[in-house]
């Protein structure tokens, strides 16, 4: 398993990047991992989104659907990948320290 | 219709030719291609929200509504076991001088296109090795 610095810890990733262990996450190893996402600077909405990603994640062990996260955080799809350009799961779901999602694209 | 064509580009890069129009479908490093090219889930995602534009732009023209044009933003969620897409999330833009009554006809126009309708109603698929 690969290890990579996030927030000042050593944290093993898989191989696009998902740490492995939510509970490593806080918020230094979000900064971190959004970086890697081509986001140098986390704003006020990508905390938005990502503390409803996190939220949820924790509530009900699976991540939420994207129309329900557009829902929910008052963004619509497209502000959702201005925010995030890899996607709400690519992007999001990993700067949240959620698991990697499924699927092949 | 006229017959649709795949050849290989390169790699997992393909070539589709239709009626002498050529594109490329490709998957993504991750997924072991160049990612020279949308993946084949992306295009199904492509055709489904061109349709839908279309549609409504056509309704949007014949109602006389132009302020603005119609524009789609669609995401392709992707579920396993079978590997597939899984579902499409679709925002339709409209344009400004639509009013919102119109929401209900606009929204069945949408669900009308023929590629709505195809994934609706799942088409017969008949491989054959030649």
């Amino acid at each position: 398993m690969e290890q990579k610095e996030f927030g000042g810890k050593m944290l093993d990733i898989d191989e696009d990047g998902f740490i492995q262990d939510p509970e490593d996450w806080n918020e230094a190893v979000a900064a971190d991992l959004a970086k890697t996402e081509g986001v140098e600077e986390l704003t006020e909405n990508h905390w938005k989104i990502v503390h409803y990603l996190r939220d949820y994640y924790l509530q009900y062990n699976m991540a939420p659907m994207i129309r329900k996260l557009c829902k929910q955080t008052g963004f619509k799809l497209k502000e959702i990948y201005d925010l995030f350009p890899s996607g709400p799961a690519k992007g999001a779901c990993k700067v949240a320290g959620l698991p990697k999602p499924t699927g092949c694209v | 219709m006229d017959l649709i064509t795949v050849a290989r580009e390169a790699g997992l890069e393909f070539k589709v030719n239709v009626r002498g129009h050529e594109f490329s479908s490709d998957m993504s490093v991750s997924d072991g291609g160049r990612d020279a090219a949308p993946a084949p889930a992306e295009l199904v995602g492509g055709a489904l929200g061109a349709c839908i534009a279309m549609m409504v732009q056509a309704y949007c023209d014949t109602c006389g509504y132009t302020d603005g044009e119609v524009g789609v933003s669609l995401a392709v969620e992707l579920g396993d076991n079978p590997k597939r897409v899984a579902g499409f999330v679709i925002d339709l833009e409209l344009p400004a001088d639509v009013p919102e009554e119109k929401y209900d006809v606009i929204m069945r126009v949408a669900e009308k296109c023929s590629i709505h309708e195809t994934l609706a109603n799942p088409p017969r698929v008949d491989i054959d090795i030649t």
